[in-house]
């Protein structure tokens, strides 16, 4: 089933086409990446699919569902949840605070919030900061924590930005991991990313976007020995990281 | 003695003391500044659900105390019904004004609220006091209403000494802080501090955050109200300039930021520090140096901005933690 | 109906020193991006030194504007520099910079109190000025003088402000600031210090209006109150950031009391404002100008 659809979404910013006719389907269970150069429009595709503002033109379909002009809190509650590239921690509370927020979207009560939460910081490996006050944890915790958060909320659809930026190549490969144990666990995932070994190594299908359009898509294999891309990046992104 | 016991002890020791105060201050004078003092608690600490848990900047919430006041008020004069109901309906008078306000202007940037609630607190105050007669409503304008201390008696919210009232507003100010701890460790709760913090990321959560904090504002509103009943039915008498003023509604803000807004005890401590320099500077220097007390708030709210932005209970939270912990290690070590 | 012109055209040019009064805020918000809750008071001080300056020096009102603008200038410069300054840093990452809001509150309420206990609550004038009760007869009508010169004043200041922050190295080093201030930093520009240039310049235009207003107004510690959320709903009406905006809902709001006082006691024209304001909030809160960074 096809979890989500774009059918020629268009974004613009005053004068500035950001994304043009761009057209993508990601089948449930999946593992799509998005890749492209910087200010390629990637994270604009994600804002328009989570809410953050309308495509100026086209239409977005999740489960079937026109959502094009739903606000974000609503599409939580649906089952699409998001991180964002530059974390957003509430820092002045506990890790468990954080993810608890998350929990509280599919239920009223606080103790079975608390206890979801504490199954997410499980998951994602970081029991031990649960009392940690957000502010103060490393980046990579943080990451962590803005998965876990999401999802607490407990999403068919995940869309993650960029979520391996500023980690050590070690920890690349146990986010993977993470990534790969979400999707067998129900989870389909749109994931934004820069570094390249990390996103052929998740990825099911891999889609380029560059100057807002869509210039590629296919295996990881394919894009990788595509011409466009490779001129695209000028070659030098692939082997780093 | 358990670790726990012991830390009950200095809460359960100042209810006890807090209950037996009116036993041991017998000057009236005294009385009524420790009844104002407790009233200041619980509009700070109402004041709290909106300007600590929802993050923004209500400035005009002197409104909602006006509306309660002369809603009861006008209810027992004319109508004579009970202080109790107009309570209620002075309440439920103040949720409404308070959800209109905040609805168009909580999606917008805080100082256009803060600017609403100033707007509305004024336009409030300025109409009411060049009416004499809303409709059906005797308001008497800038002259203000007067309560005849005719019957006295629990359902008439009448009393003739000042010990019924210490009680009932100490009751007061006891439900309004239950009732925001209760709601700090609820859903609700939760949801506002998300979205005062990150409102993109709590958004992203499933937040709606103007929802949220429509409801904090209702809430605060509807609390506040009541403090405007209970100062009607404690002073009697009622005017715009008393119960509506701008002054009011900053001293509110300012004692709460002073405190430490969004905390649970922070109100209360802005209040217990402040009122009595506000009290003492006005009995003593009322007429050689007025509004000095005002100057003195705003130079402690500065200073307090600069180095202590979570308020004063911060430090002492911990100064207080910290003692209690020494304590607990003699406590152990005996 | 020759009354309603009169009162029309008065209130235009009473409106027009509101409008003065609310650019210098618009100044320091198109800049800072904050709202300057204090500006009202810092009115008041500008009618303080104007009226303490004529008194004092037996100048002609219009000529204390040599005192009353560096000093306004100079008082904007420092508030900026050592009472906000320090918040701005500590809320470098936070959208809405709050706390700043709290302490001009706070700087309202010290500067409202302080000039009380200084001064006293009587209101004073300056009895025997050149301007006080002088009117001029045009078609009919009588136009106050005073208010004449106020809107004068008022066309000149905005002319001047829009000439320095287009035409001027300075001005246009504080407009880079205010669209971007990591990239006017990286220009050499110091952002600090042309938010203390920023606030000043606000200051020094709530002095000028001070100053219009000082011949026929009375002075009193909190007249900056009135002034103070006048200047909120004018700025609101305009649009943030823009001059035009600022003199034309000074202008607006002129024209309703004028009027409006034929028809009502002078409180309710009150009331009726805020009532606009808070219309406007609800239905068009960018203004009537809509920009809302425009210089």
């Amino acid at each position: 089933m096809r979890i989500l659809e774009l059918k020629d979404v268009n974004k613009s910013f005053g004068g500035l086409q950001a994304v043009e006719n761009f057209n993508l389907s990601i089948e449930e269970g999946e593992i799509l990446g998005l890749i492209g150069p910087n200010g390629a429009g990637k994270s604009t595709v994600f804002n328009c699919i989570a809410g953050v503002y309308p495509p100026t033109a086209g239409e977005i379909y999740f489960k079937g569902e026109n959502i094009t002009r739903e606000k974000p809190w609503n599409l939580c509650r649906k089952g699409l949840a998001r991180t964002f590239q530059i974390v957003k921690p509430f820092s002045s509370r506990t890790g468990l605070y954080n993810v608890t927020v998350g929990a509280f979207a599919t239920t009223d009560k606080r103790a079975e919030a608390e206890r979801r939460a504490l199954e997410m910081l499980h998951h994602l490996h970081i029991d031990d900061i649960k009392d940690m006050r957000a502010g103060n944890l490393t980046i990579a915790h943080r990451k962590r924590l803005e998965i876990a958060r999401a999802l607490a909320t407990q999403p068919k659809l995940l869309l993650l930005d960029e979520v391996m930026a500023g980690l050590r190549p070690t920890e690349v490969d146990e986010m993977v991991k993470i990534i790969k144990g979400l999707r067998d666990n129900g989870v389909t995932i749109f994931v934004i990313e820069h570094i390249m070994r990390a996103i052929m190594a998740l990825s099911d299908r891999v889609a380029v976007l560059h100057f807002g359009r869509k210039i590629a898509e296919g295996t990881p294999k394919e894009v990788a020995s595509d011409e466009r891309v490779i001129k695209a990046y000028l070659g030098d992104e692939y082997g780093t990281a | 003695m358990g670790r726990n016991t012991i830390r009950i002890v200095p809460p359960v020791l100042a209810g006890v003391i807090v209950l037996a105060l009116p036993l041991a201050v017998r000057n009236p004078t005294y009385l009524h500044i420790l009844v104002l003092l407790y009233l200041y608690a619980y509009l700070t600490t109402s004041w709290n659900l909106v300007g600590g848990f929802a993050g923004v900047l209500p400035l005009g919430h002197a409104a909602f105390v006006g509306i309660g006041a002369y809603t009861s008020t006008v209810l027992s004069l004319q109508y004579g019904i009970s202080p109790w109901i107009g309570m209620i309906i002075g309440g439920i008078l103040a949720t409404i004004a308070g959800v209109i306000i905040g609805l168009p202007t909580f999606k917008m940037r805080g100082a256009y609220f803060a600017l609403a609630t100033i707007a509305f607190a004024e336009g409030l105050r300025v109409v009411v006091e060049n009416i004499d007669n809303l409709g059906p409503f005797r308001l008497n304008g800038p002259r203000g209403l007067q309560i005849p201390p005719l019957k006295t008696g629990l359902l008439n919210f009448m009393f003739a000494t000042k010990e019924p009232y210490y009680y009932i507003i100490l009751f007061m100010l006891a439900g309004v802080l239950l009732l925001t701890y209760v709601i700090s460790r609820s859903k609700l709760g939760h949801y506002l501090v998300a979205g005062g913090e990150e409102p993109e990321a709590a958004m992203a959560l499933g937040v709606n955050v103007a929802r949220a904090k429509l409801t904090a504002m209702a809430i605060s509103s509807f609390l506040t109200a009541f403090a405007g009943t209970f100062w009607a039915q404690f002073t009697l008498y009622i005017h715009p300039k008393s119960v509506m003023s701008l002054d009011i509604s900053f001293e509110i803000a300012f004692i709460a930021l002073i405190g430490g807004r969004g905390s649970i005890a922070g109100p209360v401590l802005g209040a217990l520090l402040l009122r009595p320099v506000s009290d003492f500077s006005r009995i003593y220097f009322g007429d050689k140096l007025p509004g000095l007390h005002l100057i003195i708030f705003g130079v402690v709210l500065i200073l307090v901005m600069l180095y202590q932005p979570r308020g004063l209970q911060e430090p002492l939270t911990r100064a207080y933690r910290s003692i209690t912990k020494k304590f607990l290690g003699h406590a152990e070590a005996a | 109906m020759r009354f309603i012109l009169e009162d029309t055209i008065n209130g235009i040019l009473m409106g027009s020193i509101y409008g003065l009064a609310a650019m210098g805020l618009t100044v320091i918000f198109g800049v800072l991006k904050v709202i300057n809750f204090a500006h009202g008071s810092l009115l008041m001080v500008g009618m303080y030194v104007a009226y303490w300056a004529v008194i004092l020096t037996g100048l002609h009102p219009y000529l204390s504007l040599v005192i009353v603008v560096p000093v306004m200038f100079l008082f904007g410069y420092f508030l900026q520099d050592i009472i906000i300054k320090p918040i701005f840093k500590a809320e470098k990452d936070v959208r809405e910079p709050i706390t700043v809001i709290i302490v001009t509150t706070g700087v309202w309420y010290i500067l409202d109190n302080l000039s009380l206990l200084v001064f006293g609550p009587q209101y004073r004038n300056i009895q025997d000025n050149p301007l006080r009760g002088k009117m001029l007869e045009v078609g009919g009508m009588l136009l106050s003088v005073p208010k004449l010169w106020g809107f004068f004043a008022a066309l000149l200041t905005a002319g001047a402000i829009y000439w320095f922050f287009q035409m001027t190295r300075t001005g246009r080093a504080i407009r880079a600031t205010s669209l971007d201030r990591e990239a006017a930093s990286l220009q050499g520009i110091n952002q600090y210090k042309m938010y203390n240039l920023a606030v000043g310049i606000g200051t020094a235009v709530a002095g000028i209006a001070g100053v219009s207003l000082v011949p026929f107004y009375n002075i009193f510690p909190s007249v900056g109150v009135l002034f103070d959320i006048k200047c909120f709903i004018i700025v609101v009406l305009g649009g943030l950031g823009s001059m035009g905006g600022a003199l034309l809902g000074g202008m607006i709001i002129g024209v309703i009391e004028h009027v409006g006082a034929q028809f009502m006691a002078a409180t309710w024209t009150e009331a009726i404002v805020y009532g606009i304001f808070l219309v406007f909030l609800f239905l068009k809160p960018s203004g009537l100008f809509g920009v809302k960074y425009e210089w």
